[in-house]
This record gives C-alpha cells, sequence and structure tokens, in this order.
C-alpha cells in the first residue's frame, strides 16, 4: 500500500541505529516541578528500555507521572516550570537530553513520535487536515506542496479514513472523534517513526471506537516494527496490545512485568488494588473494589513506601524504608517490601 | 453564504431607517431659527421668508419632513444646507481624506500593535513586556485630545518633525502622519494586548505542543501555529475598529484641522445645519454596517469553525 516503509537517512546529519536492538533506555530519570507553592516531584528515579518491535504498556492513575514521563522522553515539557535534575534518555545510544536543541528536534517526527489524547485540541483548528499531515513532508523532508499532500492522502488511506482524497481539505472539527485521532496517528506515523509514544490515545473515545484505534495501532506497530510505548490508565485497553507492563504510582515504577504474568498474579499491592477494581460481570451486585484514598501530593510525597498510606499490607517497614524495584520473579519486577507474598497471594 | 449575506443586508434597512430617523429628530429638536441672521441685521423679507420655508419644507410637521427627507434620500438625494450647498458634494469632498486618515491609523495599529504584541507575548514578563504594558496603559487611560494636543505642541510646534495643521484641502499623507499615529494610538494599545494575551494563551495550547513534537522549528510553531490562531481576533478587533476610526476622528480631525468628515460633523452641528448632519452621519451607520457584514465574513474566512450557512 505504502512504500514509506524505507527509511532513507532524511538528512543525511545522523544516523540511528539501534543497539542490540533496543531503541530507547530510560535510565534513573527525575522531574520536578517547581512551582509558586513548592516544589512537586513528578518523575523519581524512572528506567525502563524498550525494545524494536516492542510494545510497552505504562499504567498508572493520573498525576503518577506517566504523561511527564512521555513528555520528557519527547522533549515537550514546559520548562520551567518543569526542571530534569538528573537521568538519561538515550535513544539508540545517544542521550536526548543533552543533545544540542537542533539535533533533538530533527528527532521529533523521524524518529520519536508521539500521539495524545485528545485530538481535537491536539491538531491545529485553522488549517486542513492534509495539509497538517504534510507538513511533517515538507519540513522533515523538503518535500513540496502537492508531494506532500499527495503523501498525506495516502497515509489518511492508510489509516483508514473513508474518502481521504475528498477529504484533505477538511478541518479537523468536521471529523469524528474517531476520525480526527486517526488523522492524529496518520500526522505521527508520517514519516516513520522507530518509537511512537501514544498518550491515553483512546480515553477521549467513545469503546467501539477504542476497539478500533487500538487495533490500527497494533497493526501499524506490526507492520512497522516500531516502539511502541502506550500510556493508559486504562487495564482492558493495555491487555491485547501490549507485551510488557510498567506500573506508575507517585512517579516511580512499582512493577515491571510480562502482561500475562501481571494479569494472572500482580506483583504489587497497588497492581492488585487496580486490577481488582475492574467491574467484573461475574461479581453482579457486590461493591466494587476500589483502592482507598487518593494518589500522594507530589510535593508532599510519604515517606518509605509511597503507597502506604492506601496499602492494605502495609507494615512498619513500608513506613520507613523505600522499597527498591527488584527482581522477583524471572522477568518480573516489583517495588514492594513484601512482593512474594503478594505474588502467592 | 449567499443567503447570509443577502439576510445582513436587508437586516441594514430598518437599522438605517431608525438610525436616521433618530438623528432627524435630535437635530429637529436643537433650539434656533435657521432664519436668524440670514438677512443681516433685520428680519427677513415676509416674502423671502416663505420661499424659504417652502423650500426647506420647514411649514410642514416634523414627520412629514422626515419622510420627505427620507424619500428623498432614498434616491440618493442628500438635499441641500441652508446656505443653498449641496450636502453630497461636501460629502464626496471630505469622506476621502477621512478615509486616508483610518486607512492610515489602522496600517499604524496593525503594525506596532501586533509586532509589540509578538514580541511581549513570546516573552511574557520580560523587560519589554513591562515596558509595553505601562506605556500602553498610559495611552488607555488619558483622553485622546490630551495625547493630540500634547503630540501636536511637542512633535510639530516645538521640535517641528511633523506638520503642525493640515493646510489644504487635500490633506496629505506626510500631513496625515502625526494625526494617523494619534487617531490610532488607543488602539494600539489595545491591540498589542489583545495579540499578547491571545499569542500567551495559545503558546500554551495543545497544538503547539504537538507542533513541537512533529519536530517544527520554535519558530514555525509560534510564528505559524500559535499566531494564525492568536490573530484571529485581533483581525477581527481591527475590522470592527476601521469603522469606529471613520466615526470617531472628529477630535483629531478638530485638533489637526483635518477637513474630513469629522470636522464637518461638528461644524455643521455648531451651525445648526440638520441636512449636513443628518447625511453625514447616515453615510457612516451605512459605513459602519457594511464593515461590519465584511468582519463577520472575514471572521468566516480566518476560523474555518465558523460556518455562514
Amino acid at each position: 500500500m505504502t512504500d514509506t516503509t524505507t527509511r532513507p537517512s532524511a538528512s543525511g546529519e545522523t544516523e540511528y541505529v539501534p543497539q542490540d536492538g533496543k531503541l530507547l533506555e530510560v535510565e534513573d530519570l527525575h522531574v520536578e516541578f517547581h512551582t509558586a507553592d513548592g516544589v512537586a516531584k513528578a518523575i523519581n528515579g524512572v528506567s525502563f528500555d524498550l525494545h524494536q518491535g516492542e510494545s510497552l504498556a505504562i499504567l498508572g492513575e493520573s498525576g503518577s507521572g506517566k504523561s511527564v514521563t512521555a513528555q520528557a522522553i519527547m522533549g515537550i515539557l514546559d520548562m520551567p516550570p518543569a526542571v530534569i535534575p538528573g537521568g538519561h534518555i538515550r535513544y539508540c545510544g545517544q542521550d536526548l537530553l543533552t543533545m544540542p536543541e537542533e539535533q533533538r528536534r530533527k528527532t521529533r517526527g523521524p524518529e520519536v513520535s508521539m500521539i495524545f489524547q485528545d485530538a481535537l485540541s491536539a491538531l491545529n483548528p485553522v488549517f486542513p487536515v492534509g495539509w497538517q499531515i504534510a507538513e511533517m513532508f515538507r519540513i522533515h523532508r523538503d518535500m513540496n506542496k502537492s508531494d506532500a499532500l499527495e503523501q498525506a492522502v495516502r497515509l489518511m488511506e492508510r489509516v483508514q479514513i473513508p474518502g481521504a482524497k475528498d477529504r484533505v481539505k477538511a478541518y479537523p472539527h468536521q471529523f469524528s472523534g474517531g476520525m480526527r485521532q486517526r488523522i492524529m496517528i496518520a500526522v505521527a506515523i508520517a514519516l516513520d517513526p522507530a518509537v511512537l509514544i501514544a498518550d491515553e490515545p483512546t480515553t477521549a473515545l467513545d469503546v467501539t471506537v477504542q476497539a478500533q484505534i487500538m487495533s490500527l495501532l497494533e497493526e501499524l506497530q506490526e507492520e512497522r516494527q516500531m516502539g511502541l510505548i502506550l500510556i493508559t490508565h486504562d487495564l482492558g485497553v493495555v491487555a491485547d496490545v501490549a507485551d510488557r507492563i510498567a506500573v506508575m504510582y507517585a512517579g516511580r515504577l512499582v512493577e515491571k512485568a510480562d502482561v500475562h504474568d501481571l494479569y494472572a498474579s500482580p506483583a504489587h499491592p497497588y497492581t492488585r488494588g487496580l486490577l481488582e477494581s475492574i467491574p467484573r460481570l461475574d461479581q453482579k451486585g457486590q461493591t466494587l473494589a476500589a483502592i482507598g484514598g487518593l494518589p500522594p501530593n507530589l510535593m508532599r510525597i510519604p515517606d518509605g513506601c509511597a503507597f502506604n498510606p492506601r496499602c492494605r499490607m502495609a507494615q512498619d517497614r513500608c513506613r520507613t524504608e523505600v522499597p527498591e524495584l527488584r527482581e522477583v520473579a524471572p522477568g518480573r519486577l516489583s517495588a514492594c517490601h513484601f512482593a512474594e507474598e503478594v505474588i502467592d497471594a | 453564504m449567499g443567503t447570509y449575506i443577502v439576510r445582513r443586508i436587508l437586516q441594514m434597512i430598518p437599522v438605517l431607517i431608525g438610525s436616521t430617523f433618530l438623528i432627524f429628530i435630535m437635530v429637529f429638536a436643537l433650539p434656533g431659527d435657521p432664519l436668524a441672521g440670514k438677512c443681516g441685521e433685520r428680519p427677513c423679507p415676509p416674502a423671502y421668508a416663505a420661499a424659504f420655508k417652502e423650500k426647506y419644507n420647514l411649514n410642514d410637521p416634523w414627520y412629514v419632513q422626515y419622510v420627505k427627507y427620507g424619500a428623498n434620500l432614498a434616491q440618493g438625494d442628500f438635499g441641500e444646507t441652508y446656505n443653498g450647498i449641496s450636502v453630497a458634494e461636501q460629502l464626496k469632498d471630505r469622506y476621502p481624506v477621512t478615509v486616508k486618515l483610518g486607512v492610515m491609523a489602522l496600517i499604524f495599529e496593525g503594525v506596532i500593535g501586533v509586532v509589540a504584541g509578538v514580541l511581549t507575548g513570546i516573552r511574557k514578563g520580560g523587560f519589554l513586556d513591562n515596558v509595553v504594558l505601562i506605556s500602553t496603559l498610559v495611552v488607555i487611560s488619558i483622553p485622546i485630545f490630551v495625547i493630540g494636543g500634547v503630540a501636536q505642541y511637542f512633535l510639530g510646534v516645538k521640535w517641528g518633525i511633523f506638520p503642525v495643521t493640515v493646510t489644504s484641502g487635500e490633506a496629505t499623507v506626510y500631513q496625515l502622519l502625526l494625526p494617523a499615529i494619534v487617531l490610532g494610538s488607543l488602539s494600539i494599545a489595545y491591540v498589542a494586548r489583545l495579540t499578547r494575551t491571545n499569542l500567551a494563551e495559545n503558546l500554551r495550547s495543545d497544538y503547539v505542543r504537538t507542533a513541537i513534537s512533529k519536530g517544527l522549528t520554535k519558530r514555525r510553531a509560534y510564528g505559524l501555529h500559535a499566531l494564525r490562531n492568536s490573530l484571529i481576533p485581533v483581525v477581527t478587533f481591527m475590522g470592527y475598529d476601521f469603522g469606529a476610526l471613520l466615526g470617531g476622528a472628529i477630535v483629531t480631525e478638530s485638533i489637526f484641522n483635518i477637513p474630513g468628515i469629522g470636522n464637518y460633523i461638528f461644524r455643521s452641528i455648531r451651525a445648526r445645519d440638520g441636512a449636513s448632519v443628518v447625511g453625514a452621519v447616515t453615510i457612516l451607520v451605512l459605513v459602519y454596517l457594511v464593515v461590519n457584514l465584511v468582519v463577520d465574513l472575514l471572521y468566516g474566512l480566518l476560523d474555518p469553525r465558523i460556518s455562514h450557512d
């Protein structure tokens, strides 16, 4: 269908080759927001890798730092107020955080790309959708207007927008929510990026459309062997698409596991709480098991394990000693002092 | 779109009739006798007075006068002043001057206002931002006749940078420079603040974040994506303001002795010259209505989310 899968070294300046299949390495990342009220520690030492063709889901409540992680990778945090006091984000071995801004800019789009939650506000209301897709080719590939627009039509066809040719000149508000998100996806995959970050791509959509968008993402990821980072709070969305899941709480990774292991037996009380809070048909009539309490204020993260005030298993140790993220079973990491007991439970 | 324009034009008719009517009765209510002083120190001869009253329909009740005036106006006849000068001729001479002044003021307001707004909007809270905020506050707080008088005294009389007044019947661009800046000064301040606020807000919008994540340069993301959206309300404001500039130049035109429409209305009111006042104001109302329509259509072009269908 499309022949955009061959990847020319666009500007011929920097070539990015994955090392041992590793596309992205996030290492001990910290992000703080310096506000008038104080310092909010949004991310406190997050590390993970992303391999070619892998789907990693980052799961967490609002304020857990999952979106901030994505924005830090993309380099679109508002700095200030955001500050990155430590950590590395390496793309194909090169640290994006220390890279000159102009070089980093050129990675956005052809190398790393992002889909946002609300496509209506994420697309510019005053430009036609075709123009907004074509802009990628015009800026990064120096393509002329008509060639770029032709590519835009092909991409719109690829993301299954009916009547793509007639709709390139339409504006974002003239599309339905699902179609807009498809256009957002078309923009993001235009230059065939190696890493695609999807920040709650289906949260603003209704359920039937959610499934369509997720299967489109899955299909595109397989076709182009992209590394996909899927940020969501929706456990249902994750199950089908993700290979691995990283669970975030108060700016830390609390559990990282293969998707099947995690669903079968969570290794962190927080993950277990999340899974138990999914409404199930066979438990009709019973009270829904919600996690008690609220996520912590990021300006005053509790001592010890950040989850301890809400944790049913919390002991004295949890209130003083920060649990390290450690391997608790083959291929499974958990940041809980009692992870083994949680798995067995 | 076509039906929208037709509907809008039809809506203008009652507005036009209503406004001419209001102005007409207001002028009618002014005290004074048009015949006073017509014939020197003595009262006019009865024959002349009768002929005069007949010619200007002064014997009719006011509503008959209005209907007669309106009927003539509908045929494009603006009537004559009590001195027997055609009002239409007067308007034809004076309108171009006011339009020239208004266009020049609009250019100043657009160029200076938008540039100041962009520079301050991008660096909110910076030194330049404070300079512009304070200076626009000063301009907004001071009445235009003070700004006009002060500018005329210093820039014209004392330092001789600009001509002090307009001396010829046809005002030149050079002579109108200072008046146009004075006339536009208030709007420059508003345009600068409007641009600044909108741009600063749009810089934080989701689509600008998308633009950055698409790998666009900051220049393009801000200068094209954010600015294009920020200018929608600015252009709309300037459109409406153009209508106001054409009508609101009375003070500026008096200060600088500009032979424009404002000056004409001012003098006609003092001379109780009803035909001139009503004629000139009718044209102003018409211009204002047309400008409003054009701005509304322009708004639809600038913002695709607005539909006139």
